[in-house]
């Protein structure tokens, strides 16, 4: 029923205004990136009590992975200012320059998960695995490390996906200035859990 | 969100090098043989310190009505504060394998 049928029927209808004065797709990212802060918090915490739990640990990581480390953190936050740029160029309706800052953001979100792909071909080629520790101590490193940098690392693949979905709604008409910023959200909180996985995951286990 | 107050780029830059140099305080702190506990603290100061900069200025939280940050923020927190509560559980098991 829309809202002249309800005026026939000789109802109000209460529009109430947002508290938060945001859009519902708005509210809807930042309720979906609190529970995936919960999902990752939890898997950050499993990591912690195994580790707390195990009488050795080993750190694997030598400086090459720590420089490859930085170079990730350094890509992914260049993503975000190209987020950011992308964000403002379609409040000020700039389609162009829009999906060149899209296209930037999803280039640095590719090289990222290439970086990390490349890190984990080289544990594995050392013959680490999720159940399988090649130096002989507890197998939980191999667990918790490709479970939580997977988790990641899946968050970014699927944020390049969407962003490209996004972008081509853009450019069509289909998707307007809202949709770009929503995305850009889920693009931050990606590039802000990092901000936990690099320290915990791998400058808490370098050598 | 009210644009008008929002930084220009080149204050988002800053604020990404900004970012870059705590990085690197990161790692500076990690080839400083710190003991675990005291360099796990330091980490995660600095990666909160970090949190915050990017929900309050990438993630434009500084330009939302307060309602949004006091809605969202302390519950999360709440959350994932209370996940330590079964950290006790893992020194017991620690001390379980070390009694064997």
């Amino acid at each position: 029923m829309n809202q002249s049928q309800w005026t026939i029927a000789g109802h109000e209808v209460v529009m109430e205004a947002s508290p938060y004065g945001i859009e519902k797709k708005k509210l809807g990212i930042w309720i979906f990136l609190v529970s995936d802060a919960c999902t990752f918090g939890a898997f950050l915490f499993a990591y912690g009590y195994m580790r707390i739990g195990a009488p050795v640990w080993g750190a694997p990581f030598g400086i090459p992975s720590i420089v490859n480390g930085v170079v990730m953190t350094a890509v992914l936050l260049s993503s975000s200012l190209t987020m950011l740029a992308g964000v403002r160029a379609s409040q000020a309706a700039q389609k162009a320059s829009v999906k060149k800052w899209l296209a930037a953001t999803m280039i640095l979100g590719a090289i990222f998960a290439a970086l990390h792909l490349r890190e984990w071909v080289s544990l594995i080629g050392e013959g680490w695995r999720l159940f399988a520790n090649p130096t002989g101590g507890p197998a939980q490193f191999g667990a918790t490390f490709f479970s939580v940098t997977g988790l990641h690392l899946s968050h970014v693949i699927v944020g390049v996906i969407v962003l490209a979905f996004v972008a081509r709604g853009y450019n069509q008409g289909r998707y307007d200035q809202s949709h770009i910023e929503t995305a850009g959200l889920y693009w931050h909180f990606v590039d802000l859990v990092w901000m936990f996985v690099f320290p915990l995951m791998y400058l808490m286990n370098a050598h | 969100m009210s644009s008008h107050r929002e930084l220009t780029m080149g204050s988002y830059v800053g604020i990404g090098v900004g970012l870059m140099a705590i990085v690197g305080l990161e790692v500076i702190f990690t080839y400083q043989h710190l003991p675990p506990r005291t360099l796990l603290f330091a980490l995660l100061c600095l990666a909160c310190l970090e949190a915050y900069v990017a929900i309050m200025y990438l993630m434009h939280v500084k330009y939302e009505r307060p309602i949004l940050y006091w809605t969202i923020f302390p519950a999360t927190l709440f959350v994932l504060l209370f996940l330590c509560y079964l950290f006790p559980d893992a020194f017991r098991m620690f001390n379980m394998r070390l009694m064997k």
